[in-house]
């Protein structure tokens, strides 16, 4: 995954709806590696999950230790023949005061503890041996059970848990009685739901699974598959569904007590209870006999929310944010190769010998870093190039080249975490030394930027009119009603859409269509150069073709100047007139479309090219090796490892630019004219140094 | 637009039949679980207070002697004709107690979800978009804090507060007790019922009786709203039409607010109403904390009374309220959201 997609991930839609809130219930981390992420864990997640664990072994060590640490038993009313005060104030002898009943109030508040930590562990248990395997079989059958049991559970779902728990304690006190168990059951009923719930979305969520169904196709057993998966990660998710629980189940065991049928007061200490006798005293005055019982219930609860909200967010690799931050970027190597060479070596390259005049973009030097922990992303470190009006640049390279790092880069749609340096001179400015504001006020009218995947890019409760007038207004406020309908019809019936669609919802439209009505919402406000990235990769082959030829009719008519950035050569030789093509970070070499293609001068270009697939194809041939890692790059040459020509100074020293005839810029040693190579730099690289410097 | 009233109008349709089977599910449940108990209700509720002989006309008068299934026929058959029984303590139709309290229920937790939504959807929103800043600590910790009171505690802090101390405001009933002689009972919502009498001067009193259990249950659900709108605004704001619409150059307040915010309120309309289930737990609790004379004050009187033919109706109209509100939600929803309709 990219850098700039794996920032944009983060918080992603949770898929179950715990009772404090949103729990994932997609897999986790288990194991050691959970454990290494919890104690890794930062900032707020951090805090959040260690106050949880405080609070909780609090309650836990006072519902284990209650003889010791309570001063006197949780219905003692007097010692050593003298009758403690009733609604006494708290005092030395009483810390938290006596209750009606001339109870201790610091002694129910700790034996309280042991109660509510018996009845839900107990409950959650319980919940935890029906919830479970229940969820286990629904999900793995499947058909007319699953249903049944989905139906079934929903509906207990959706009543109000309280009135659930109610009934059940009532009916089981009149027969049972009011003791422990018959809290926990009542409270184990509520809870079924939610692990039914969460285990049966994690069985299905496995079991659609490619690797489930390439297993199958094998001939693997899908039972041991799913088994050895599901297993791993129902273990995962169920913890923090299980704290969640344990927190309302408290709540719930209070609020029962507090209506009178949770546990029979003969019997146990319990909060809820408490505090339903604090409110009677609290008309009169007595204000500490309801409020440390009520402090205990929301301390307990807050600690257990709070390590389920921990191990959620710390766990939850869909909620964890990866640690990038912004980077300070060193100045640039001084051009070592360049400066010491003469001959045939350039700084910029020259602008394509078709036009005339001044080019529409020119970048030089641009770099994009994000800081990470391992050290800095070199995504972008050194990139230079010209876009002439009406004219397209293909900008090729594998995935994680960086490519769309620089895409961005040009209109300053970066993350936060992204520094830059160079020079984007743009319209007679640079626009890295511009203000967000200024960036803000191009976008749109100046610069465009199309996106790859057209079936998102769109407001789902916007209308295409909508969307358009929008964009209109904000640029060109001075555009009346009339004349912005007419401007989006315009560019509308340019891409091909009626107007009779103009009212429609984007749903309502497919990929393609929807591709074509974002080229004409960018062009719609006549921008002077547009990024075009990766626009036809989700699209069909025949739709690619007709949004291709689309782009090159409308660059011809409004002059403006493109760049198209994608992985497929195919379609740059049939839209681009120049290409760029990129590697870790730097562009190896550039030109006229025709003569790079014809006559590659880089390796990587030549291996490209020769890896490309026609109907005539017999055999695939591959670049050995894999594209490298961007924070540390390989030294010298990126390409090195990989390269069949590589001699010595490749692995010491970035190479030095090449320029030839029509434009062509090329970064390789091996075009170098030889006296500028250092003496024994030309020594062939062998193919185990090359290897090891690959795994270096 | 081609269909767009006649998908609504499926929509509608469709989720009407899927009512059934949920109804069904659910009245079973009632019944099963009134009968987890050995006995009867009769026997529950009288036992020990009659003859042997006496009971046994009584269960006989009753139907209860009769195989579980024909019962369960029966249950079925009176609850979709609208019987809901009549209770055995002070021999009231079901149906009139729920007219009566229902009502005022009601009251309660509608005021208690607007206090809810007001406080919970701004604070979510904010938290959402200031992300982790302090704000957002705040808010986060707000939710979680929110949550982990009782109602009820915080029922006794108000009334400690705003009763005892303050003298602010009364702490128990709906209305006074000369303002309660004066009105008329035309809804039973007694702010209603003010207003159709024209009697301007009760209002004051009646608002003043429903501030406190109102704010209480309402400052506890928020709570949840804020986790879940915080979420969903996190969630929107990554969305590609988001930075679609920035790459346009729209300006940020523009993005946020008619964008994402928008997009982000879509699922709340459903989530919140999935609160109800928990708006209706804490309307019990709350109702018994503030001497609310609601439904739930009066389950609870039942139930102690063992009045199982009561407790019996009353969950049953529970149940088919929730079944109503899913429904209800799921019906704006697809109202609110053009890609909901099937």
């Amino acid at each position: 995954m990219t850098v700039a997609e794996t920032l944009a991930e983060g918080d992603a839609a949770p898929e179950v709806l715990g009772p404090a809130g949103p729990v994932a219930g997609k897999p986790a981390p288990g194991g050691r590696r959970g454990l290494a992420l919890l104690l890794a864990a930062r900032g707020l997640p951090r805090w959040l999950l260690w106050t949880g664990l405080a609070l909780t072994l609090l309650f836990v060590v006072l519902a284990i230790f209650a003889e010791w640490i309570a001063p006197y038993g949780f219905n003692q009313y007097m010692a050593h023949g003298v009758r403690f005060p009733q609604q006494g104030a708290p005092s030395a002898l009483h810390w938290f005061g006596t209750t009606v009943d001339s109870e201790d109030v610091l002694s129910r508040v700790v034996y309280g503890a042991r109660t509510s930590i018996e009845v839900v562990l107990l409950a959650v248990c319980f919940s935890i041996i029906v919830g479970v395997p229940l969820g286990l079989v629904s999900g793995y059958f499947g058909g007319w059970l699953d249903r049944l049991l989905v139906l079934v559970n929903d509906s207990i779902f959706a009543f109000p848990y309280l009135l659930l728990a109610i009934v059940i304690a009532f009916l089981l006190q009149g027969s049972v009685g009011g003791g422990v168990i018959t809290a926990a059951i009542a409270i184990t009923v509520v809870y079924i739901p939610q692990y039914f719930r969460v285990v049966r979305n994690t069985v299905l969520s496995v079991r659609e699974e490619p690797y489930v169904e390439a297993g199958k196709a094998l001939g693997a057993r899908p039972r041991t598959v799913i088994r050895r998966y599901v297993f791993a990660n129902v273990i995962q998710s169920v913890p923090v569904v299980a704290s969640l629980n344990a927190a309302d189940a408290i709540l719930t065991l209070a609020s029962l007590s507090f209506l009178g049928i949770g546990m029979d007061p003969s019997v146990a200490a319990e909060w809820g209870y408490d505090v339903s006798r604090g409110i009677a005293d609290a008309q009169a005055g007595y204000w500490w006999t309801g409020m440390f019982p009520g402090l205990a219930i929301i301390l307990l609860v807050m600690g257990l929310t709070l390590v389920g909200e921990g191990l959620n967010d710390t766990l939850n690799p869909l909620l964890r944010r990866p640690g990038y931050r912004r980077v300070v970027l060193p100045p640039v190597e001084s051009a070592t190769a360049a400066a010491a060479l003469g001959n045939g070596v350039a700084g910029p390259p020259a602008v394509a010998a078709t036009e005339t005049g001044e080019p529409v973009i020119a970048v030089s030097g641009l770099r994009v870093w994000y800081g990470s922990d391992r050290g800095p992303v070199k995504a972008v470190d050194g990139v230079s190039f010209e876009v002439a009006p009406g004219e397209m640049l293909g900008l090729v390279g594998e995935s994680g080249c960086g490519k769309t790092s620089l895409g961005r880069g040009l209109l300053g749609l970066l993350p936060e975490a992204a520094s830059c340096d160079g020079e984007i001179r743009f319209g007679g400015r640079n626009l890295l030394a511009a203000s967000a504001a200024e960036m803000r006020a191009m976008r749109g009218p100046a610069l465009g930027l199309v996106f790859q995947e057209p079936m998102t890019r769109l407001d789902p409760l916007m209308r295409i009119s909508e969307h358009f007038a929008e964009a209109l207004h904000t640029h060109e406020p001075e555009l009346s009603k009339d004349e912005i309908r007419e401007r989006s019809l315009e560019a509308l019936g340019s891409v091909g859409i009626p107007p009779t669609r103009f009212d429609n919802y984007p749903h309502e439209f497919s990929g393609g269509m929807r591709q074509r009505i974002m080229i004409a919402l960018t062009l719609a406000l006549r921008p002077r150069f547009v990024v075009a990235d990766e626009p036809t990769t989700a699209l069909d082959v025949l739709v690619e073709a007709q949004i291709l030829a689309l782009l090159s009719e409308l660059k011809t008519r409004t002059r403006a100047g493109f760049l198209l950035i994608t992985h497929n050569l195919g379609i740059v030789a049939e839209a681009c007139e120049r290409v760029a093509v990129m590697y870790a970070g730097r562009i190896v070499e550039q030109g006229l479309v025709p003569e790079v293609f014809a006559r590659p001068q880089h390796p990587y270009t030549e291996a490209l090219l020769a890896s490309t697939i026609s109907l005539s194809t017999e055999s695939l041939r591959f670049i050995p090796g894999s594209p490298p890692d961007l924070v540390d790059p390989p030294t010298g040459c990126r390409f090195h490892p990989r390269c069949p020509l590589a001699m010595e100074v490749c692995r010491a020293q970035l190479p030095a630019r090449v320029v030839s005839g029509t434009g062509h810029v090329v970064e390789c040693w091996a075009q170098c004219p030889p006296e500028s190579i250092p003496p024994g730099g030309d020594a062939r690289l062998s193919t185990k140094e090359i290897a090891v410097a690959d795994e270096a | 637009m081609a269909s767009k009233s006649g998908s609504l109008r499926r929509y509608l349709v469709t989720r009407l039949l899927l009512v059934v089977p949920m109804v069904f599910i659910l009245l079973t449940l009632v019944f099963v679980l009134m009968r987890v108990a050995p006995g009867n209700p009769i026997l529950a509720a009288l036992g020990g207070h009659l003859t042997q002989a006496q009971l046994a006309v009584r269960e006989r008068a009753g139907g209860y002697d009769r195989p579980l299934i024909v019962q369960y026929g029966d249950y079925l058959g009176q609850v979709l004709t609208g019987h809901f029984g009549t209770t055995l303590t002070d021999q009231r139709p079901v149906t009139q107690v729920i007219a009566q309290n229902g009502a005022a229920t009601l009251e309660l937790t509608v005021s208690a979800m607007m206090v809810a939504i007001a406080v919970g959807i701004p604070l979510g929103m904010l938290a959402g978009r200031m992300r982790d800043t302090w704000v957002d600590a705040i808010a986060r910790i707000f939710g979680i804090f929110i949550y982990a009171i009782p109602v009820f505690f915080l029922g006794l802090l108000a009334q400690l507060l705003f009763g005892h101390i303050l003298n602010w405001l009364p702490t128990s009933s709906q209305a006074s007790v000369l303002v309660q002689a004066e009105l008329q009972p035309h809804t039973n919502i007694l702010i209603i019922d003010a207003i159709i009498d024209g009697q301007w001067g009760d209002i004051p009193d009646l608002l003043a009786h429903l501030a406190l259990p109102a704010l209480c249950l309402g400052l506890v659900i928020s709570g949840v709203v804020v986790r879940l709108v915080r979420v969903n605004v996190i969630q929107t704001m990554k969305g590609d039409y988001i930075e679609a619409a920035r790459a346009r150059g729209l300006r940020e307040r523009d993005v946020v607010v008619h964008h994402a915010f928008k997009n982000a309120l879509v699922p709340i309309v459903t989530v919140t109403g999935l609160q109800a289930a928990l708006l209706l737990s804490g309307a019990v609790l709350t109702e018994e904390t503030f001497n609310w004379p609601g439904i739930g004050n009066e389950l609870i009187y039942y139930l102690e009374n063992r009045d199982y033919i009561a407790v019996q109706g009353i969950i049953t109209v529970f149940a088919l309220a929730v079944v109503a509100i899913s429904l209800l939600i799921d019906l704006v929803n697809a109202w609110v959201d053009p890609r909901v309709r099937y």
